[in-house]
């Protein structure tokens, strides 16, 4: 070791080298985004059964073979009321195609709020409830609005935290379809 | 001998039976110690800086019953902790993982402590290792001179 003051500085280069590859390699990636990335997309969708408004079920097998939309929302979030009109009007849409099906999902709130809410509103879709938060949980939902695309063949092809806006309905539709 | 090296023995000791009290095996955690640990892990997917132990958002309630039923099913800690990354991915974790990039978190503050303690002695070294100067009878004598003639 005849000149240990320049191993040192080699070894403090190198550190600073690995370090500084692996900062480049990671830069693409934001934590506050990928936060509010959804792990489903591209995976099979989580299974689920839980009562709607009208006394009935809502289980995952009721969307097999068909494009899904389903929606996180509930009465009192503000962003759910933002998008609610590009909601309905994109149901209105689609309504009539069959191989299209939308379920909205209510977290967080009470049934005869939701009830007294569809009415108002003419909300034709099914309307489903999660009062334990178990659909929540297994779609790994952040909150709401939070919107997935399900594919016929029930796969995740498309997931969104935060208000929908109608082009954004019609791309998750597409790629609904598009992953058959 | 005793003066000289008995406090440098007691103080092996002391630090020997603490070591010793906390590596000491306590035994398998309950379920409930299990559980709490499992939610003070993992961050609260909907609010900001809270783990699900700490938070009463209803999607952190949904965890604990959740964490719950699986170490009432048998799962391990790691099963359950994979299981919450496969759902909302590594930032659901408050502490980084001990693997891949995360790894770094951990190593690299081990590695700059190492590298500046090696710095240092090897700076003590080298001050230690330089000769150290003495004046020569000229040099007293010039210095005598310079006092002398002010």
């Amino acid at each position: 070791m005849k000149h240990p003051a320049r191993i040192v500085a080699l070894a403090v280069a190198l550190v600073v080298v690995v370090l500084g590859v692996v900062l480049a390699l990671n830069v693409g990636s934001d934590p506050a985004a990928d936060a509010k990335q959804s792990q489903l997309v591209g995976k099979a969708a989580p299974t689920f059964d839980i009562p709607n408004l009208a006394g009935g079920r809502v289980t995952l097998a009721d969307v097999a073979g068909k494009s899904a939309i389903v929606n996180f929302w509930n009465t009192w979030c503000t962003p759910c009321q933002q998008e609610a009109p590009a909601i309905a009007q994109f149901y209105d849409r689609h309504k009539n195609d069959p191989d299209f099906t939308m379920i909205g999902i209510v977290r967080q709130d009470e049934t005869d709020t939701v009830r007294a809410y569809v009415k108002k509103n003419g909300v034709s879709w099914t309307i489903a409830l999660d009062p334990d938060n178990t659909a929540a949980l297994d779609f790994a939902t952040r909150g709401q609005p939070e919107t997935y695309a399900i594919s016929p063949s029930g796969v995740v092809a498309a997931a969104k935290y935060g208000p929908m806006s109608s082009g954004e309905l019609e791309a998750f539709l597409a790629a609904a379809r598009a992953s058959g | 001998m005793i003066r000289r090296w008995g406090p440098w023995i007691a103080l092996g000791i002391v630090v020997a039976v603490a070591v010793a009290v906390v590596l000491w095996p306590s035994g398998s955690p309950s379920s409930a110690a299990r559980a709490h640990d499992l939610e003070a892990e993992l961050k609260c997917p909907e609010c900001q800086g809270l783990s699900v132990a700490d938070s009463q958002a209803p999607t952190s309630r949904a965890i604990r019953t959740d964490i719950q039923r699986r170490i009432g099913r048998g799962q391990s800690d790691e099963q359950i902790r994979q299981a919450y990354v496969d759902r909302y991915g590594e930032t659901i974790l408050l502490t980084p993982q001990d693997s891949g990039v995360s790894l770094l978190v951990w190593i690299l503050p081990v590695v700059v402590l190492a590298m500046g303690a090696t710095g240092i002695i090897f700076a003590l070294r080298r001050n230690r290792d330089e000769p150290r100067l003495h004046a020569t009878a000229a040099d007293e004598r010039l210095v005598e001179r310079e006092l002398r003639d002010g």
